[in-house]
């Protein structure tokens, strides 16, 4: 590994382009810049770009210094009544800590991606728990994986080689040869093209189909007219598998999966747990979503919408963002992190933004920052919730969590003044 | 900040230094109890009140990625228990949730409240250590550090198949400084791996593990040579097979025996003193158990002692958590970890009015009440599984105060109490000598953490002043000071100030012919490269390794 200023070759760099997180990436830098992203996908590539950000400062229209911009944002959230606090992609989780701290000072409303996208899986799991296992054990231990209305081929190009279910494994010496892949297409939601099966469910039907597999594995038959020929048989295929990894994709196009689809593929993964082993594991878009979660979870209890404004955290969940804004709650916006594809509109709120292409925005503060994994370092979580080092092939820009973790020392500064 | 402290009058219970509830006074110096201190430096009047080393815990579940997967499913629990900010003076107080989990905040600052000011989490997947790290940064006062999954590991596990004994000390040297580890911890030795071959029950610890030569027995030994050694200042942590069985006693041991004449630390062994079993009944096996413990130099324990009400129990050892959901029908989580580990969460409660959890509950009290060593028989709840770290208080009560405990043994269930020692008449009391083994210098001996759990020249200032109660329970839950590192955290019984924290840690060293074969394990195995699998190693130095 090298660094060379404005040129090298940085190894084992991990990608934040969606939730594989694959850590195996060599950038190559040319006069500060991408010059190659060795390894990475297309969505990989794209996502480390040529490393060349925005790098300005902006306060009510006016470029200003880093400085500057941070006590203007001090005041403005200071001065605000109730604020939210959002956490965009692209941050490590240094600064998501940073920013909840932000949240609980000013005793604001915060939230970040998973309340738009996976809100229907942490309530599940919360109702009912989780049979899960990180890509590691999937890789190295499931010879029979159900591919549940998605393709990972398409929005998590690296997942089928890296993890499953091509690989070789330590209990699959065959690799994809010694699996049994099933695709359950959901309409036109459709899993591998290669599936070894392949099973037809219309989305109306889907969680009626569900139950009934559970109530087959259960050996509590719904009644032979319920099931279909081909979900008696993939019954039979679940059952006799050594370890089933069901794998669903949680965040697929940005949008919330059907309702009731993590509860009841947990369901039916707890009770093949009863005859054999199995997990079921959502797919995570990347920038990590999951760290945003693991962080306000240790630090506030809840891994997302969490209300400060009685000076204690509060679970709002079904109160996101988009409904707060919606009924005038809040009356001022920092938003931390990427700010594409906020899921509410930002009209008529006084805002911060901090993060990369902050200054995109038409938020009255900005601070242009790095993006975590590229111009800074720290930890980010992958999809299935294993903790991994971010490095930074071309750092120079501001470095995010140390922009976030001085707003908030400059926020509680002005609060202590006054108490 | 206070760089100077007398602390005045009090009556020090300091069983590390033969000191036994003497008048005299505590100086503190720049974070350091020292001998003598000028006559005008600040003090502190603890006429009256007792004053002990800070507390330590050696086994609780605090800030691993399994204590977060268990946070984020009891959101119903957290809501009843809210937990504002403390008025700090020298750091912003930090809000959370409490409940059986607590926020990582809410942690740091309950134990303090507590008069504790240094805990070990018992329990951290090689692969989460970046995240525990993470959660530590955010768990202020107490200094912290963490025991690191081995006993299930499939490299290891290949290294005792392979007879490669020194390979495998060599790897459990460079995982624990990878990890930034304190100590070696092995769950349920082999069986977690097998529960993620679909194999649910261990019979003993010669039970084949599927590999050659790979027994529990093979992996305990092979973890405690290994701990012993490198000179790790703590032994092998063990969690026997079999947690939670009727019979499971003799398991245990089995265990003790095998690992006879080697050092060995055996966690939360109420949870392991059950007889019975085969069709017969549970019953306790405490007797037994502690029998040996009392006759075995070599063995240390912490007990587990079940407190009655709510928990949760969380562990790498997922099998028992499965059987646990399928008997109760409560939420249950399960994680497999990267050939490493594994992860059981269910919410529970320990009700009087249950056979089982009033069985469990007189275990716990039986092992302290007929331990002869308290240096070697530990306070612990194996929190959140037991019971809470808040529930200490009422624990030590117990074991202080007879005529409570006789009360309190008249509520619970008696169905399985026949031939109990408890249920017989246990008349031992725990003296405020013993508390403090229990609770501070026993712990700090077999951590061998040789500057905490005393209050010699020279040691951290970690200290705790009770104002005495005639109810003992509320006299250990209100200390009126808490001192940690010199600083005065716990002020008239209110927390006023968070200084830093320290990571304990240990960096054993270790053949680096070793890496070339472990390269290719993660080439062919891994989904993390070897090259960003290590934590950036913690900022404070590591706690020294190497023969006394």
């Amino acid at each position: 590994m090298s660094q060379m200023p404005g040129g090298g070759l940085v190894e084992h760099v991990t990608c934040l382009g969606c939730g594989c997180s694959c850590d195996d990436i060599a950038v190559a830098v040319r006069d500060g810049r991408i010059a190659e992203a060795r390894g990475a996908c297309s969505l990989g590539s794209s996502w480390f770009g040529d490393g060349r950000v925005p790098q300005t400062a902006r306060a009510r229209a006016s470029t200003v210094t880093v400085e500057a911009a941070l006590d203007a944002a001090a005041a403005l959230l200071d001065q605000a009544r109730r604020a939210l606090v959002f956490l965009g992609i692209d941050i490590s989780c240094e600064t998501q800590r940073a920013a909840v701290e932000i949240a609980d000072t000013l005793r604001a409303v915060v939230d970040g991606m998973s309340s738009s996208t996976v809100a229907d899986g942490i309530l599940a799991a919360q109702r009912r728990g989780r049979v899960s296992a990180t890509l590691g054990e999937i890789r190295n231990r499931a010879d029979c994986i159900v591919f549940w209305g998605s393709d990972p081929a398409t929005r998590y190009p690296r997942y089928a080689s890296r993890y499953a279910p091509e690989p070789a494994g330590l209990f699959l010496p065959a690799g994809r040869r010694g699996r049994h892949v099933v695709s359950v297409d959901v309409d036109d939601a459709r899993g591998p093209a290669d599936a070894d099966t392949r099973i037809r469910v219309a989305a109306g039907q889907e969680l009626d189909a569900i139950a009934a597999l559970r109530a087959v594995v259960a050996g509590r038959p719904l009644g032979a007219e319920r099931i279909d020929g081909a979900l008696g048989d993939l019954a039979r295929t679940l059952t006799a598998a050594h370890y089933v990894a069901i794998v669903y994709d949680a965040e697929p196009g940005g949008l919330p999966p059907q309702p009731g689809r993590a509860e009841s593929l947990t369901a039916l993964g707890q009770e093949l747990n009863a005859v054999t082993r199995a997990s079921v594991t959502p797919l995570r878009a990347g920038g990590n979503r999951v760290g945003a979660e693991s962080v306000l979870t240790w630090q506030a209890g809840y891994p997302m919408t969490v209300d400060y404004s009685r000076g204690v955290p509060r679970y709002r969940p079904d109160d996101g963002p988009r409904a707060l804004v919606a009924a005038g709650a809040v009356d001022a916006l920092l938003v931390v992190g990427r700010p594409l594809g906020i899921p509410f509109a930002i009209d008529g709120l006084r805002s911060v933004a901090i993060g990369p292409a902050a200054s995109d925005t038409p938020c009255e503060v900005t601070i242009d920052t790095g993006v975590a994994g590229i111009h800074e370092g720290g930890t980010a979580f992958r999809m299935d919730e294993v903790p991994l080092p971010l490095r930074a092939p071309v750092p120079g820009p501001p470095v995010a969590a140390q922009v976030v973790r001085a707003l908030a020392q400059r926020i509680a500064a002005r609060r202590a003044r006054r108490s | 900040m206070t760089d100077r402290l007398r602390i005045t009058g009090g009556a020090v219970y300091d069983p590390a230094n033969g000191v036994d509830g003497d008048v005299r006074d505590m100086c503190v110096e720049d974070g350091r109890i020292v001998s003598s201190l000028p006559d005008d430096a600040p003090r502190l009047d603890a006429r009256g009140m007792v004053v002990m080393p800070g507390g330590i815990d050696i086994h609780a579940h605090i800030a691993a990625s399994s204590v977060n997967q268990a946070r984020r499913i009891l959101s119903d629990e957290r809501t009843a228990d809210p937990a504002l900010p403390p008025a700090l003076r020298d750091a912003v107080g930090r809000s959370g949730t409490g409940g059986t989990v607590p926020t990582t905040f809410t942690t740091g600052y309950r134990y303090a409240g507590l008069g504790y000011t240094t805990v070990f989490d018992a329990a951290v997947a090689p692969a989460g250590a970046r995240e525990t790290h993470a959660q530590l940064d955010d768990t202020p006062i107490i200094d912290a550090g963490f025991y690191v999954l081995m006993g299930n590991d499939a490299y290891l596990l290949q290294q005792v198949a392979a007879g490669e004994r020194d390979r495998a000390r060599d790897y459990a040297a460079w995982l624990l400084g990878a990890t930034g580890a304190y100590a070696i911890k092995c769950v349920n030795p082999g069986g977690i791996e097998l529960w993620k071959r679909n194999v649910r029950a261990v019979s003993g610890i010669d039970d084949a593990l599927g590999i050659a030569g790979v027994t529990p027995r093979a992996i305990m030994e092979t973890l405690a040579d290994a701990a012993n050694t490198l000179g790790l200042p703590h032994p092998v942590h063990i969690h026997c097979n079999n947690l939670g069985l009727p019979g499971n006693v003799t398991t245990t041991l089995d265990s003790m025996r095998a690992l006879s004449g080697r050092r060995a630390h055996f966690t939360h062994v109420q949870f392991h003193a059950y007889a019975g079993g085969n069709g017969k009944p549970w019953a306790s096996g405490a007797k037994e158990l502690i029998a040996y413990i009392n006759a075995h130099q070599d063995v240390t324990a912490d007990v587990g002692q079940v407190m009655l009400g709510h928990a949760t129990t969380v562990t790498a050892d997922g099998a028992v958590e499965y059987l646990l959901h399928a008997s109760t029908g409560r939420r249950w989580v399960n994680v497999d970890v990267e050939l490493e580990t594994g992860c059981g969460i269910v919410p529970y409660e320990y009700r009087e009015a249950a056979a089982v959890a009033s069985l469990q509950w007189v275990v716990g009290l039986e092992l302290f009440l007929l331990a002869e060593d308290p240096w070697r028989v530990l306070l612990s709840t194996d929190h959140p599984n037991g019971g809470t770290f808040t529930s200490y208080p009422e624990l030590i009560r117990l074991l202080m105060d007879r005529a409570y405990r006789d009360e309190r043994l008249k509520d619970v269930n008696h169905k399985l109490l026949a031939g109990s020692a408890l249920a017989d008449g246990l008349a031992r009391e725990y003296t405020l000598r013993e508390i403090a083994i229990i609770t501070r210098a026993g712990p700090a001996r077999q951590l061998g953490l040789t500057n905490k759990g005393h209050l010699g020249a020279g040691a951290d200032a970690d200290i705790t002043v009770y104002a005495r109660d005639p109810d003992i329970a509320a006299m250990f839950a209100t200390p009126r000071y808490v001192i940690k590192g010199g600083v005065l955290v716990v002020e008239e019984g209110q927390l006023r100030r968070a200084p830093p924290t320290r990571r304990l840690h240990v960096r054993p060293t270790y053949d680096d012919a070793m890496m070339r074969d472990l390269s290719a394990w993660f080439d062919r195995y891994a989904t993390i490269a070897l090259a960003n699998y290590p934590v950036a190693p913690p900022g404070d130095a590591p706690v020294p390794v190497g023969a006394a």
